[in-house]
């Protein structure tokens, strides 16, 4: 099979009059950090509700390669790209259960596999042994999770009383709790300091070399795309107009143009 | 400083009277009266002086001792948090107390016909609120037409018990089974809707069951109601005076002298018991993954689809299953009353039910038990004020809203805890 994890052909996306994404082409490698970049409205965010099933795209195709599928991305409506393919996502501005812990938080990541285990309910009512089990083993994971964010002290706190840093890395994890095979960053880095930002870098390097996690990332910050990404796909007005590694987008004048104006 | 508070307070309270002027003026000051087959005015000035001066010095009395002079907002509540930590605390003490206090009650010296009728009343709209709390307190989905459960249990149940001789413990399930029906016929279309929006089609629900169970004679009499529904038996022995030959009632199986109090106190305990068992059930599944997929859909159904949460399923079961608690409840009211006409199951029934949800703390099950036995309660303490009672229900709500505006008990316990702490 080819190294390709996810390939984005001929994407478009049109609302109405407006062409949000124009004829999109581009591919993540599997465990690869791929950034997309490109000026505030350029249609990053789109591209991404368009993978992970929140808009249906107006036309091309997006497969996502497993050890032995090839899965039509477009066949999966909403919910069922998070549950069947493997597709995991976070958000610009956060999404936590605020007024929950952030254990249940993590909990209800793994809510598909507890929810076979429980029988639909049924058996879980009744205590059954086989549910009880798989439930410890979800909180196993959800605590591997937290202590590698070292948030464990606070699991049992509201989500929402956490310190900005805290919830952003506590929204990854908690993607990484569905068990994804492409996670889709939309600004992990936005509003974090110098400290927080680097301590993100580690966490998205960990994912990548270690869980074997292919990383889709929308940033603005430049310290954390050029840092940490193995390619590079800058879209400009729905286009792309470049994609290559973080050194030859540096130096690439299309895009410095597309960021800075050029002076005519 | 005290000089300008006083200037203050007697200005404040010149405007509050005149505000009373303006609403009392016409409210209680004009009368039409009959005279010579003709209406006439007749201005009862004299009451309205008097109430405009109750409220007038009635304020400044207050801006003199109550708020004083450091004006903080937050001193004005100190009463209200401090029963509001109590409670919070005590959860738990509270909540072992009542089901004690409830087990014993129809025993007590004081208890007679009147209290276990409305202690019945009461534990009917606990187990609605506990009920209705699933949907409402833990699926975040405001439903304004929870009667209409109610009514589909208590007329399958009549219809059921009349019709097909069925028993109680046979006609109580498939009155859930049909009100859980009903709950997921509701939920379909309003899947996409959320807030107010979802608010008005479930209120137009209610009504629409009423209106049905109104016109649809040949099946429910209309508004002349189902009669003689059969009252309960306990396990197959009747509560009757005078048993037909040979027939076992419950006092002669039991060797008792023969009292309409033991049908009460069955009906009494009836009630509790599927009460609890609500209760129970709502306590479990909240810890279940279901119950966490309600409360998370609650409060970010973006985030839920991104977790691979369906919300299609997540919605329709709990609709369903608050649904089918209100059924139950329904056939319960059946069976008490052993009549029942759509006049029992307006919108009013639906508002006091959402009412008792949010005024004890969305999600809180002792909170819906303290707003119930508040709510239900002042409205039967002022039953001889008539119409005024109302006010006594409204002005309850308001307390509430003032001093504990997240409801009377607003503190969540997280279903799973990894920490132990204590």
């Amino acid at each position: 099979m080819n190294s390709k994890l996810l390939d984005v052909e001929n994407l478009t996306m049109k609302f109405g009059g407006l062409l949000a994404i124009d004829d999109l082409t581009f591919s993540a490698n599997k465990d690869q950090i791929t950034s997309i970049i490109g000026p505030n409205g350029a249609g990053k965010t789109t591209v991404f509700n368009c993978l992970t099933g929140f808009y249906r795209a107006t036309a091309g195709s997006m497969y996502l390669n497993k050890e032995n599928e090839r899965l039509n991305l477009r066949k999966f409506s909403d919910f069922r790209i998070a549950q069947n393919a493997g597709v995991a996502r976070t958000f610009q501005n956060i999404r936590l259960f605020p007024q929950m812990s952030v254990l249940e938080n993590m909990m209800v990541a793994q809510h598909n596999k507890l929810m076979d285990a429980s029988g639909f309910t049924l058996l879980g009512l009744f205590n059954s042994p086989s549910f009880v089990k798989k439930e410890k083993e979800a909180m196993e994971i959800s605590k591997y999770w937290l202590d590698i964010i070292g948030l464990t002290k606070r699991a049992d706190d509201d989500a929402g009383d956490l310190p900005y840093g805290d919830q952003r890395k506590l929204e990854i994890v908690r993607a990484m709790c569905i068990n994804p095979h492409l996670l889709c960053l939309d600004e992990p880095a936005a509003g974090l300091n110098a400290k927080e930002s680097a301590d993100l870098n580690k966490l998205l390097l960990f994912i990548k070399n270690e869980k074997k996690t292919g990383i889709l990332l929308i940033e603005h910050d430049m310290s954390v795309v050029m840092e940490i990404s193995d390619h590079v796909v800058v879209l400009n007005y729905g286009k792309k107009i470049f994609e290559g590694t973080s050194q030859e987008t540096k130096k690439s004048t299309e895009v410095i143009e597309a960021y800075l104006g050029t002076d005519d | 400083m005290r000089k300008n508070f006083l200037k203050f307070s007697v200005k404040d309270s010149l405007f509050t009277g005149l505000i009373a002027l303006a609403l009392f003026g016409p409210i209680v000051g004009l009368r039409t009266v009959a005279k010579n087959e003709i209406l006439i005015v007749q201005p009862k000035w004299l009451i309205v002086i008097l109430i405009v001066a109750v409220c007038a010095i009635g304020r400044f009395l207050i801006n003199l001792y109550v708020f004083k002079r450091d004006q903080k907002l937050g001193n004005q509540s100190t009463i209200g948090k401090s029963i509001g930590n109590f409670l919070d605390t005590k959860g738990t003490q509270i909540a072992i107390s009542a089901i004690i206090f409830s087990v014993i009650f129809p025993f007590l010296p004081f208890t007679d016909r009147y209290l276990m009728d409305i202690a019945i009343m009461m534990l009917t709209y606990i187990m609605l609120g506990w009920g209705l709390n699933i949907v409402i307190g833990l699926a975040g989905l405001l439903d304004l037409g929870y009667v209409a459960f109610y009514a589909v249990g208590a007329y399958s149940y009549a219809l059921f018990a009349i019709h097909f001789g069925w028993s109680f413990w046979i006609c109580l399930p498939l009155a859930g089974i049909f009100a859980a029906m009903f709950g997921v016929l509701l939920g379909f279309p309003v899947l996409r809707l959320r807030g107010d929006y979802l608010a008005i089609v479930t209120l137009a629900f209610g009504e629409m069951i009423r209106i049905l169970l109104l016109n649809w004679y040949e099946l429910t009499k209309g508004p002349d109601g189902l009669t003689g529904i059969p009252r309960p038996s306990f396990f197959g022995l009747p509560f009757k005076s005078f048993p037909d030959e040979g027939e076992q009632t419950f006092h002669t199986f039991f060797g008792l002298e023969y009292n309409p109090m033991q049908r009460i106190i069955f009906l009494y305990y009836l009630i509790l018991v599927l009460a609890l068992i609500t209760n129970l059930f709502t306590i479990k599944i909240r810890k279940l993954p279901i119950g966490r997929a309600w409360e998370a859909l609650r409060e970010d159904e973006i985030a839920c689809k991104s977790l691979g949460v369906n919300p299609r399923n997540t919605k329709l079961t709990a609709f369903a299953i608050g649904a089918m608690f209100g059924g139950f409840a329904g056939s319960f009211f059946a069976t008490r009353q052993a009549f029942i006409s759509p006049e029992s199951f307006t919108f009013i029934e639906s508002a006091i039910i959402v009412a008792i949800v949010v005024l004890g703390g969305m999600g809180s099950q002792t909170g819906v038990v303290l707003s119930t036995v508040f709510l239900i309660g002042l409205i039967e303490v002022f039953r001889d004020f008539e119409s005024y009672r109302m006010i006594a229900f409204g002005g309850a709500m308001v307390l509430i809203m003032i001093f504990r505006p997240r409801g009377i008990l607003a503190t969540r316990k997280p279903t799973i805890i990894l920490n132990n702490k204590d």
